[in-house]
Protein backbone atom coordinates (compact mmCIF):
# COMPACT_ATOMS: atom_id res chain seq x y z
CA UNK A 1 0.00 0.00 0.00
CA UNK A 2 1.04 3.18 -1.13
CA UNK A 3 2.03 5.46 1.72
CA UNK A 4 0.28 8.64 0.48
CA UNK A 5 1.88 11.52 2.67
CA UNK A 6 4.62 10.27 1.00
CA UNK A 7 3.77 10.70 -2.59
CA UNK A 8 2.23 13.84 -1.59
CA UNK A 9 5.73 14.84 -0.09
CA UNK A 10 7.37 13.52 -3.50
CA UNK A 11 5.01 15.24 -6.13
CA UNK A 12 3.65 18.06 -4.62
CA UNK A 13 5.65 20.26 -7.56
CA UNK A 14 3.44 18.31 -9.72
CA UNK A 15 0.22 20.21 -9.05
CA UNK A 16 -0.85 21.64 -11.69
CA UNK A 17 -28.26 9.93 -12.15
CA UNK A 18 -30.88 7.12 -14.44
CA UNK A 19 -31.48 8.11 -17.14
CA UNK A 20 -31.53 9.13 -21.18
CA UNK A 21 -30.96 12.82 -19.87
CA UNK A 22 -27.11 12.04 -19.25
CA UNK A 23 -26.69 9.18 -22.08
CA UNK A 24 -25.53 11.95 -24.60
CA UNK A 25 -22.05 13.79 -24.65
CA UNK A 26 -23.47 17.11 -24.89
CA UNK A 27 -20.33 19.04 -24.72
CA UNK A 28 -20.22 22.20 -27.17
CA UNK A 29 -17.45 22.80 -29.91
CA UNK A 30 -17.28 26.63 -28.92
CA UNK A 31 -16.83 26.22 -25.16
CA UNK A 32 -13.75 27.33 -23.68
CA UNK A 33 -10.66 24.23 -23.01
CA UNK A 34 -9.94 22.98 -20.04
CA UNK A 35 -7.36 24.47 -18.16
CA UNK A 36 -4.32 22.65 -19.60
CA UNK A 37 -1.89 24.33 -15.99
CA UNK A 38 -4.41 24.82 -12.91
CA UNK A 39 -2.80 27.08 -10.78
CA UNK A 40 -0.44 25.72 -7.61
CA UNK A 41 -2.29 26.85 -4.99
CA UNK A 42 -0.05 26.71 -1.44
CA UNK A 43 -1.93 24.21 1.06
CA UNK A 44 -3.75 21.99 -2.43
CA UNK A 45 -2.56 18.72 -2.99
CA UNK A 46 -3.10 17.46 -6.17
CA UNK A 47 -0.69 14.78 -6.17
CA UNK A 48 -1.01 12.42 -9.31
CA UNK A 49 -1.39 15.80 -11.44
CA UNK A 50 -4.76 16.47 -13.10
CA UNK A 51 -6.75 15.56 -16.13
CA UNK A 52 -7.69 19.21 -17.39
CA UNK A 53 -10.82 20.37 -14.55
CA UNK A 54 -10.41 16.82 -12.85
CA UNK A 55 -8.15 16.35 -10.01
CA UNK A 56 -6.16 12.67 -10.76
CA UNK A 57 -7.15 10.67 -7.80
CA UNK A 58 -4.58 9.59 -5.46
CA UNK A 59 -3.49 6.20 -6.03
CA UNK A 60 -3.20 4.62 -9.20
CA UNK A 61 -4.87 1.48 -7.83
CA UNK A 62 -8.27 3.49 -6.40
CA UNK A 63 -8.34 5.49 -9.92
CA UNK A 64 -8.40 1.96 -11.48
CA UNK A 65 -10.85 0.25 -9.49
CA UNK A 66 -13.23 3.22 -10.02
CA UNK A 67 -12.35 3.13 -13.79
CA UNK A 68 -13.10 -0.72 -13.75
CA UNK A 69 -16.64 0.25 -11.91
CA UNK A 70 -17.14 2.63 -14.38
CA UNK A 71 -16.98 0.27 -17.36
CA UNK A 72 -19.38 -2.11 -15.49
CA UNK A 73 -22.04 0.81 -14.97
CA UNK A 74 -21.66 1.24 -18.50
CA UNK A 75 -22.13 -2.28 -18.82
CA UNK A 76 -25.36 -2.09 -16.69
CA UNK A 77 -26.85 0.85 -19.08
CA UNK A 78 -26.31 -0.36 -21.93
CA UNK A 79 -25.73 -4.57 -22.23
CA UNK A 80 -27.84 -5.15 -19.84
CA UNK A 81 -30.60 -2.89 -20.10
CA UNK A 82 -31.45 -3.84 -23.26
CA UNK A 83 -31.41 -7.68 -22.27
CA UNK A 84 -33.85 -6.81 -19.33
CA UNK A 85 -36.09 -4.27 -21.90
CA UNK A 86 -36.37 -7.00 -23.96
CA UNK A 87 -37.45 -9.40 -21.19
CA UNK A 88 -39.98 -7.35 -19.86
CA UNK A 89 -41.40 -7.03 -23.72
CA UNK A 90 -41.49 -11.05 -23.43
CA UNK A 91 -42.71 -11.08 -20.42
CA UNK A 92 -45.56 -8.60 -21.18
CA UNK A 93 -46.35 -10.62 -24.27
CA UNK A 94 -46.54 -13.93 -22.48
CA UNK A 95 -49.50 -12.10 -20.78
CA UNK A 96 -51.07 -10.94 -23.31
CA UNK A 97 -49.80 -7.23 -23.29
CA UNK A 98 -48.38 -5.30 -26.03
CA UNK A 99 -45.09 -3.92 -25.47
CA UNK A 100 -45.74 -0.39 -25.83
CA UNK A 101 -49.14 -0.52 -23.74
CA UNK A 102 -49.51 1.93 -20.71
CA UNK A 103 -49.08 -0.25 -16.89
CA UNK A 104 -49.44 1.12 -13.55
CA UNK A 105 -46.16 1.28 -12.20
CA UNK A 106 -47.18 -0.93 -8.97
CA UNK A 107 -48.06 -3.73 -12.47
CA UNK A 108 -44.86 -2.83 -13.77
CA UNK A 109 -43.30 -3.74 -10.52
CA UNK A 110 -45.38 -7.18 -10.02
CA UNK A 111 -44.33 -7.89 -13.88
CA UNK A 112 -40.53 -7.78 -13.87
CA UNK A 113 -39.53 -7.83 -10.18
CA UNK A 114 -38.68 -11.52 -10.09
CA UNK A 115 -37.12 -11.83 -13.43
CA UNK A 116 -33.23 -12.96 -13.17
CA UNK A 117 -32.08 -10.81 -16.33
CA UNK A 118 -34.33 -7.65 -14.80
CA UNK A 119 -32.60 -8.47 -11.44
CA UNK A 120 -29.42 -8.83 -12.27
CA UNK A 121 -29.18 -5.29 -14.10
CA UNK A 122 -30.85 -4.06 -11.53
CA UNK A 123 -28.17 -5.54 -8.86
CA UNK A 124 -25.32 -4.98 -10.58
CA UNK A 125 -26.35 -1.34 -11.36
CA UNK A 126 -26.80 -0.92 -7.27
CA UNK A 127 -23.51 -3.17 -6.42
CA UNK A 128 -21.32 -0.45 -8.47
CA UNK A 129 -23.02 2.65 -6.65
CA UNK A 130 -22.37 0.87 -3.46
CA UNK A 131 -19.15 0.32 -4.76
CA UNK A 132 -18.10 3.31 -5.84
CA UNK A 133 -19.53 5.95 -2.97
CA UNK A 134 -17.99 3.73 -0.41
CA UNK A 135 -14.18 3.50 -2.49
CA UNK A 136 -14.05 7.30 -2.53
CA UNK A 137 -15.74 7.32 0.96
CA UNK A 138 -13.00 4.60 2.42
CA UNK A 139 -10.01 6.85 0.73
CA UNK A 140 -11.42 10.15 2.20
CA UNK A 141 -11.95 8.55 5.73
CA UNK A 142 -8.72 7.05 5.82
CA UNK A 143 -6.91 10.05 5.12
CA UNK A 144 -9.10 12.16 6.78
CA UNK A 145 -6.67 15.06 8.19
CA UNK A 146 -5.17 15.44 4.47
CA UNK A 147 -8.00 16.15 3.31
CA UNK A 148 -9.50 18.55 6.23
CA UNK A 149 -6.26 20.02 5.83
CA UNK A 150 -6.68 21.20 2.59
CA UNK A 151 -10.02 22.18 2.64
CA UNK A 152 -8.73 24.32 5.93
CA UNK A 153 -5.93 26.10 3.75
CA UNK A 154 -8.02 27.74 1.83
CA UNK A 155 -11.37 27.82 3.87
CA UNK A 156 -10.54 32.05 3.82
CA UNK A 157 -8.38 32.39 0.98
CA UNK A 158 -9.94 33.54 -2.61
CA UNK A 159 -10.25 34.24 -5.35
CA UNK A 160 -14.78 34.21 -3.93
CA UNK A 161 -15.75 33.68 -0.06
CA UNK A 162 -16.56 30.52 1.57
CA UNK A 163 -19.48 31.03 4.18
CA UNK A 164 -20.18 28.35 6.36
CA UNK A 165 -23.30 28.21 8.48
CA UNK A 166 -22.97 24.48 10.64
CA UNK A 167 -26.24 25.81 12.78
CA UNK A 168 -28.33 25.99 9.52
CA UNK A 169 -31.84 25.05 10.40
CA UNK A 170 -32.02 22.58 7.60
CA UNK A 171 -35.46 20.93 6.84
CA UNK A 172 -35.59 17.29 6.29
CA UNK A 173 -36.41 16.84 2.93
CA UNK A 174 -32.60 17.60 2.15
CA UNK A 175 -31.22 15.23 4.71
CA UNK A 176 -31.54 12.07 3.16
CA UNK A 177 -29.01 9.86 1.41
CA UNK A 178 -29.63 11.10 -2.26
CA UNK A 179 -28.54 8.48 -4.81
CA UNK A 180 -27.85 6.25 -1.66
CA UNK A 181 -24.05 8.64 -1.37
CA UNK A 182 -23.20 8.05 2.55
CA UNK A 183 -24.45 11.01 4.81
CA UNK A 184 -25.54 12.39 1.96
CA UNK A 185 -25.16 16.28 0.81
CA UNK A 186 -25.17 16.93 4.28
CA UNK A 187 -23.99 14.48 6.53
CA UNK A 188 -20.43 14.07 5.79
CA UNK A 189 -17.57 16.04 5.88
CA UNK A 190 -16.19 14.73 2.32
CA UNK A 191 -19.57 15.08 0.78
CA UNK A 192 -17.85 17.33 -2.06
CA UNK A 193 -15.44 14.91 -2.58
CA UNK A 194 -17.62 11.82 -2.80
CA UNK A 195 -20.02 14.00 -5.00
CA UNK A 196 -17.54 14.73 -7.76
CA UNK A 197 -15.89 11.33 -7.75
CA UNK A 198 -18.56 9.24 -7.86
CA UNK A 199 -21.01 11.86 -10.07
CA UNK A 200 -17.84 11.49 -12.39
CA UNK A 201 -18.79 7.45 -12.14
CA UNK A 202 -22.52 8.22 -12.75
CA UNK A 203 -21.45 10.12 -16.13
CA UNK A 204 -19.44 7.11 -16.94
CA UNK A 205 -16.77 9.82 -17.50
CA UNK A 206 -18.21 12.27 -19.95
CA UNK A 207 -18.32 14.78 -17.72
CA UNK A 208 -14.91 14.91 -16.49
CA UNK A 209 -14.24 18.05 -17.62
CA UNK A 210 -17.75 19.49 -15.83
CA UNK A 211 -19.16 19.16 -19.86
CA UNK A 212 -22.74 19.20 -18.69
CA UNK A 213 -22.71 22.40 -16.78
CA UNK A 214 -20.11 24.30 -19.55
CA UNK A 215 -23.12 23.48 -21.75
CA UNK A 216 -25.32 24.60 -19.79
CA UNK A 217 -23.98 27.95 -19.01
CA UNK A 218 -23.18 28.66 -22.54
CA UNK A 219 -26.92 27.71 -23.15
CA UNK A 220 -28.73 29.59 -20.83
CA UNK A 221 -30.64 32.84 -22.18
CA UNK A 222 -30.04 36.50 -20.54
CA UNK A 223 -32.56 38.86 -19.72
CA UNK A 224 -33.78 40.75 -22.53
CA UNK A 225 -31.71 44.53 -21.60
CA UNK A 226 -28.52 41.98 -21.57
CA UNK A 227 -27.95 43.07 -18.33
CA UNK A 228 -25.93 40.13 -16.31
CA UNK A 229 -23.77 41.38 -13.39
CA UNK A 230 -25.35 39.07 -10.45
CA UNK A 231 -25.97 35.24 -11.12
CA UNK A 232 -26.88 32.92 -8.36
CA UNK A 233 -26.51 29.14 -8.73
CA UNK A 234 -29.06 27.70 -6.01
CA UNK A 235 -27.97 23.60 -4.65
CA UNK A 236 -24.91 24.23 -6.33
CA UNK A 237 -23.46 21.00 -4.54
CA UNK A 238 -19.95 21.45 -5.82
CA UNK A 239 -20.48 24.02 -7.62
CA UNK A 240 -19.76 23.01 -11.48
CA UNK A 241 -22.73 25.50 -13.06
CA UNK A 242 -21.66 28.52 -10.80
CA UNK A 243 -18.07 27.79 -12.14
CA UNK A 244 -19.26 27.85 -15.67
CA UNK A 245 -21.16 30.40 -15.42
CA UNK A 246 -18.34 32.18 -14.03
CA UNK A 247 -16.19 30.99 -17.16
CA UNK A 248 -19.35 32.74 -19.25
CA UNK A 249 -19.84 35.71 -17.34
CA UNK A 250 -16.13 36.44 -16.00
CA UNK A 251 -17.11 40.22 -14.75
CA UNK A 252 -20.50 39.11 -13.32
CA UNK A 253 -20.86 38.43 -9.40
CA UNK A 254 -21.14 34.54 -8.92
CA UNK A 255 -22.88 32.67 -6.13
CA UNK A 256 -23.17 29.23 -5.62
CA UNK A 257 -25.29 28.14 -2.12
CA UNK A 258 -26.42 24.49 -0.94
CA UNK A 259 -27.70 23.51 1.98
CA UNK A 260 -24.53 21.03 2.10
CA UNK A 261 -21.97 22.60 4.15
CA UNK A 262 -19.35 20.14 2.88
CA UNK A 263 -20.33 20.60 -0.59
CA UNK A 264 -19.55 23.88 -0.86
CA UNK A 265 -16.71 23.74 1.12
CA UNK A 266 -15.43 21.51 -1.59
CA UNK A 267 -16.80 23.74 -4.30
CA UNK A 268 -14.71 26.70 -2.58
CA UNK A 269 -11.49 24.29 -2.79
CA UNK A 270 -12.50 23.68 -6.50
CA UNK A 271 -12.52 27.01 -7.47
CA UNK A 272 -9.80 28.56 -5.47
CA UNK A 273 -7.69 26.05 -7.64
CA UNK A 274 -8.95 26.94 -10.91
CA UNK A 275 -9.05 31.20 -9.61
CA UNK A 276 -12.79 31.59 -10.07
CA UNK A 277 -14.31 34.64 -8.07
CA UNK A 278 -17.11 32.52 -7.04
CA UNK A 279 -18.71 32.95 -3.89
CA UNK A 280 -20.16 30.00 -2.09
CA UNK A 281 -22.42 29.50 1.22
CA UNK A 282 -24.04 27.34 3.07
CA UNK A 283 -27.91 28.51 2.91
CA UNK A 284 -31.47 27.38 1.85
CA UNK A 285 -32.64 28.12 -1.46
CA UNK A 286 -35.70 28.81 0.19
CA UNK A 287 -34.37 31.07 2.43
CA UNK A 288 -31.34 32.68 0.29
CA UNK A 289 -31.13 36.07 2.48
CA UNK A 290 -30.17 38.15 -0.53
CA UNK A 291 -31.91 41.58 -1.00
CA UNK A 292 -35.37 41.55 -3.12
CA UNK A 293 -34.43 42.25 -6.80
CA UNK A 294 -30.70 41.17 -6.17
CA UNK A 295 -29.96 38.89 -9.14
CA UNK A 296 -29.88 39.17 -13.02
CA UNK A 297 -29.82 35.30 -13.65
CA UNK A 298 -31.35 32.94 -11.21
CA UNK A 299 -30.37 29.08 -11.97
CA UNK A 300 -30.04 25.44 -10.85
CA UNK A 301 -28.79 22.32 -12.29
CA UNK A 302 -30.84 19.12 -11.46
CA UNK A 303 -31.82 20.47 -7.88
CA UNK A 304 -35.81 20.80 -7.60
CA UNK A 305 -36.11 17.03 -8.44
CA UNK A 306 -34.64 15.82 -4.98
CA UNK A 307 -36.89 19.08 -3.13
CA UNK A 308 -40.17 17.98 -1.28
CA UNK A 309 -43.74 19.78 -2.71
CA UNK A 310 -43.38 22.16 -0.24
CA UNK A 311 -39.75 23.00 -0.54
CA UNK A 312 -40.25 23.69 -4.13
CA UNK A 313 -42.96 25.99 -3.56
CA UNK A 314 -40.80 27.54 -0.93
CA UNK A 315 -38.13 28.09 -3.33
CA UNK A 316 -39.69 28.98 -6.14
CA UNK A 317 -41.09 31.59 -4.90
CA UNK A 318 -37.55 32.80 -2.97
CA UNK A 319 -36.50 32.70 -6.26
CA UNK A 320 -39.07 35.14 -7.55
CA UNK A 321 -38.41 37.62 -4.92
CA UNK A 322 -34.18 37.66 -5.36
CA UNK A 323 -34.87 37.99 -9.15
CA UNK A 324 -34.67 41.28 -10.16
CA UNK A 325 -37.78 42.87 -13.00
CA UNK A 326 -36.85 41.49 -16.15
CA UNK A 327 -34.25 38.99 -14.65
CA UNK A 328 -34.42 35.09 -15.43
CA UNK A 329 -35.01 31.79 -13.30
CA UNK A 330 -34.39 29.09 -14.84
CA UNK A 331 -34.05 25.91 -13.08
CA UNK A 332 -32.58 22.75 -15.11
CA UNK A 333 -34.24 19.36 -14.68
CA UNK A 334 -36.01 16.54 -15.88
CA UNK A 335 -37.96 17.74 -18.80
CA UNK A 336 -41.75 17.27 -17.52
CA UNK A 337 -43.69 17.44 -20.67
CA UNK A 338 -42.70 13.46 -21.14
CA UNK A 339 -43.81 12.50 -17.19
CA UNK A 340 -44.54 9.09 -18.07
CA UNK A 341 -42.30 6.25 -19.22
CA UNK A 342 -43.65 4.73 -21.93
CA UNK A 343 -42.58 0.87 -21.27
CA UNK A 344 -43.40 -1.24 -18.49
CA UNK A 345 -39.20 -1.23 -17.88
CA UNK A 346 -39.63 2.06 -17.97
CA UNK A 347 -41.88 1.94 -15.15
CA UNK A 348 -40.10 -0.53 -13.08
CA UNK A 349 -36.44 1.56 -13.26
CA UNK A 350 -38.54 4.60 -12.17
CA UNK A 351 -39.62 3.18 -9.39
CA UNK A 352 -36.09 1.33 -8.52
CA UNK A 353 -34.28 4.78 -9.04
CA UNK A 354 -36.98 6.00 -6.37
CA UNK A 355 -36.80 3.45 -4.14
CA UNK A 356 -33.75 1.88 -3.90
CA UNK A 357 -31.39 4.66 -5.35
CA UNK A 358 -32.96 6.85 -3.01
CA UNK A 359 -34.42 9.52 -5.59
CA UNK A 360 -36.67 10.25 -2.66
CA UNK A 361 -38.77 13.28 -4.56
CA UNK A 362 -38.42 12.26 -7.97
CA UNK A 363 -42.22 11.17 -8.38
CA UNK A 364 -43.52 13.69 -6.71
CA UNK A 365 -41.56 16.52 -8.75
CA UNK A 366 -43.09 14.59 -11.82
CA UNK A 367 -46.57 15.20 -10.80
CA UNK A 368 -46.00 18.78 -8.29
CA UNK A 369 -47.05 20.85 -11.21
CA UNK A 370 -43.95 23.12 -11.27
CA UNK A 371 -44.63 25.00 -13.94
CA UNK A 372 -48.25 26.06 -12.16
CA UNK A 373 -46.03 27.17 -9.02
CA UNK A 374 -43.44 28.93 -11.09
CA UNK A 375 -46.44 31.21 -13.01
CA UNK A 376 -48.24 31.06 -9.48
CA UNK A 377 -44.97 33.03 -8.30
CA UNK A 378 -45.44 35.74 -10.75
CA UNK A 379 -42.97 35.29 -13.33
CA UNK A 380 -44.19 34.88 -16.99
CA UNK A 381 -43.16 30.88 -18.33
CA UNK A 382 -41.92 30.53 -21.37
CA UNK A 383 -41.01 26.38 -21.88
CA UNK A 384 -40.95 26.39 -25.66
CA UNK A 385 -37.14 27.52 -25.44
CA UNK A 386 -34.10 28.02 -25.24
CA UNK A 387 -32.69 24.69 -24.00
CA UNK A 388 -30.44 24.85 -21.93
CA UNK A 389 -29.11 22.17 -21.43
CA UNK A 390 -30.13 19.42 -24.54
CA UNK A 391 -32.55 16.58 -23.71
CA UNK A 392 -33.84 18.22 -20.08
CA UNK A 393 -36.86 20.76 -19.72
CA UNK A 394 -36.91 23.53 -20.71
CA UNK A 395 -38.28 26.21 -17.77
CA UNK A 396 -37.21 29.89 -18.99
CA UNK A 397 -38.98 32.25 -16.30
CA UNK A 398 -38.77 35.65 -16.34
CA UNK A 399 -39.90 38.35 -13.62
CA UNK A 400 -41.93 40.82 -15.47
CA UNK A 401 -39.83 43.93 -16.11
CA UNK B 1 -22.27 34.97 7.87
CA UNK B 2 -20.38 32.52 10.41
CA UNK B 3 -16.59 32.36 10.22
CA UNK B 4 -16.25 29.06 12.21
CA UNK B 5 -14.02 27.38 9.98
CA UNK B 6 -11.50 24.69 10.91
CA UNK B 7 -10.62 21.21 9.65
CA UNK B 8 -12.90 19.18 12.71
CA UNK B 9 -15.45 17.36 11.67
CA UNK B 10 -18.28 20.17 12.29
CA UNK B 11 -19.71 20.69 8.80
CA UNK B 12 -21.58 17.72 8.72
CA UNK B 13 -25.17 17.40 10.20
CA UNK B 14 -27.37 14.84 11.15
CA UNK B 15 -29.13 12.56 7.73
CA UNK B 16 -31.78 10.28 7.50
CA UNK B 17 -29.65 6.99 6.31
CA UNK B 18 -31.16 5.03 3.20
CA UNK B 19 -31.97 1.27 3.70
CA UNK B 20 -30.66 0.38 0.17
CA UNK B 21 -28.29 -2.60 2.21
CA UNK B 22 -31.38 -4.29 2.58
CA UNK B 23 -32.45 -4.70 -0.80
CA UNK B 24 -32.92 -8.20 -1.80
CA UNK B 25 -33.19 -8.23 -5.76
CA UNK B 26 -31.76 -11.62 -6.54
CA UNK B 27 -34.07 -13.50 -4.39
CA UNK B 28 -31.45 -14.25 -1.26
CA UNK B 29 -29.70 -11.38 0.44
CA UNK B 30 -26.23 -13.75 0.52
CA UNK B 31 -26.63 -13.85 -3.46
CA UNK B 32 -27.10 -9.68 -3.56
CA UNK B 33 -23.96 -9.81 -1.56
CA UNK B 34 -22.10 -12.29 -3.79
CA UNK B 35 -22.58 -9.82 -7.05
CA UNK B 36 -20.90 -7.04 -4.91
CA UNK B 37 -18.08 -9.67 -3.82
CA UNK B 38 -18.00 -10.33 -7.50
CA UNK B 39 -17.89 -7.43 -8.82
CA UNK B 40 -15.28 -5.65 -6.29
CA UNK B 41 -13.25 -8.76 -7.14
CA UNK B 42 -13.08 -7.59 -11.02
CA UNK B 43 -12.13 -4.23 -9.89
CA UNK B 44 -8.90 -5.51 -8.01
CA UNK B 45 -8.01 -7.77 -10.37
CA UNK B 46 -8.63 -4.75 -12.93
CA UNK B 47 -5.97 -2.56 -10.80
CA UNK B 48 -3.66 -5.15 -10.62
CA UNK B 49 -3.59 -5.38 -14.57
CA UNK B 50 -3.47 -1.73 -14.93
CA UNK B 51 -0.26 -1.92 -12.77
CA UNK B 52 1.50 -4.24 -14.36
CA UNK B 53 0.76 -2.41 -17.66
CA UNK B 54 2.14 1.02 -16.28
CA UNK B 55 5.38 -1.12 -14.86
CA UNK B 56 5.55 -2.79 -18.38
CA UNK B 57 5.97 0.69 -20.17
CA UNK B 58 8.32 1.97 -17.47
CA UNK B 59 10.76 -0.65 -17.62
CA UNK B 60 9.76 -0.24 -21.67
CA UNK B 61 11.11 3.15 -21.75
CA UNK B 62 12.88 4.30 -18.57
CA UNK B 63 14.68 0.82 -17.57
CA UNK B 64 13.05 1.01 -14.65
CA UNK B 65 9.79 1.21 -12.50
CA UNK B 66 9.82 2.12 -8.68
CA UNK B 67 6.36 2.90 -6.70
CA UNK B 68 7.03 6.64 -7.15
CA UNK B 69 7.07 6.13 -10.98
CA UNK B 70 4.26 3.95 -11.22
CA UNK B 71 1.81 6.67 -9.38
CA UNK B 72 3.65 9.65 -11.06
CA UNK B 73 2.74 7.80 -14.61
CA UNK B 74 0.71 9.93 -17.03
CA UNK B 75 -0.74 7.80 -19.73
CA UNK B 76 -0.78 8.94 -23.34
CA UNK B 77 -4.47 9.49 -24.78
CA UNK B 78 -3.65 6.68 -27.08
CA UNK B 79 -2.85 4.27 -24.01
CA UNK B 80 -5.59 5.23 -22.52
CA UNK B 81 -7.72 4.34 -25.34
CA UNK B 82 -6.21 1.16 -25.85
CA UNK B 83 -6.97 0.49 -21.91
CA UNK B 84 -10.68 1.47 -21.57
CA UNK B 85 -11.07 -1.30 -25.08
CA UNK B 86 -9.50 -3.91 -23.05
CA UNK B 87 -11.11 -2.94 -19.55
CA UNK B 88 -14.87 -2.92 -21.20
CA UNK B 89 -14.21 -5.92 -23.37
CA UNK B 90 -13.36 -7.81 -19.97
CA UNK B 91 -16.36 -6.86 -18.33
CA UNK B 92 -18.37 -7.93 -21.26
CA UNK B 93 -16.20 -11.28 -20.96
CA UNK B 94 -16.61 -12.08 -17.26
CA UNK B 95 -20.09 -10.72 -16.91
CA UNK B 96 -22.32 -10.86 -20.09
CA UNK B 97 -23.57 -14.12 -18.83
CA UNK B 98 -25.68 -11.74 -16.49
CA UNK B 99 -27.81 -10.89 -19.88
CA UNK B 100 -28.58 -14.58 -21.01
CA UNK B 101 -32.17 -15.26 -21.12
CA UNK B 102 -33.12 -17.49 -18.31
CA UNK B 103 -36.93 -17.92 -19.11
CA UNK B 104 -36.36 -21.48 -20.91
CA UNK B 105 -34.81 -22.65 -17.30
CA UNK B 106 -35.86 -26.46 -16.41
CA UNK B 107 -36.33 -27.82 -13.23
CA UNK B 108 -32.96 -30.32 -12.30
CA UNK B 109 -34.78 -33.27 -12.19
CA UNK B 110 -36.89 -32.97 -15.28
CA UNK B 111 -36.28 -35.73 -17.38
CA UNK B 112 -36.18 -34.13 -21.14
CA UNK B 113 -38.56 -34.79 -23.69
CA UNK B 114 -37.49 -35.53 -27.42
Amino acid sequence: MINRRSVMGLFAGMASLAAAPFASRSARADLPPPPKTPGNVPGTLAPRGRNGRMERLPEIDLESRMDFLMSVRTFANQTLSNAAGKRADDILASKGIAPDTEVSMQDAIALLQDDPVVSARTRTWMSVQQLSWNNIKTECENNADTYLSEMEAVDNRGPGTLELNPDLEMPDYTRHEIHIQPGGYVGNDFAGHMYDYGTNGFYTGRNDQDALHMTAAFGLPIPADGKVKRILDIGTGIGQLAMALKERFPDAEVWGIDVGGPMVRYGHLRAVERGLDVNFAQRLAEDTRFPDNYFDLVTSYIMLHEVSPQGTKDIVNEAYRITRPGGIFYPIDFNLKNPRPRTAYGQYRRWWDHRWNNEVWTIKYRSNGLQDLVRAAGFDLNEEGPVALPRFGVMNATKPA
Amino acid sequence: MSDKVDKGRTKAAPFIPADTDAAVFLGNPHIDNLMSVVIALGAEIWADRQRMKVVERLLETEGKATTAMIEAYVPTDAEKAAWEAERVAMVERVYSVLSRDTSGARPFGEERQF
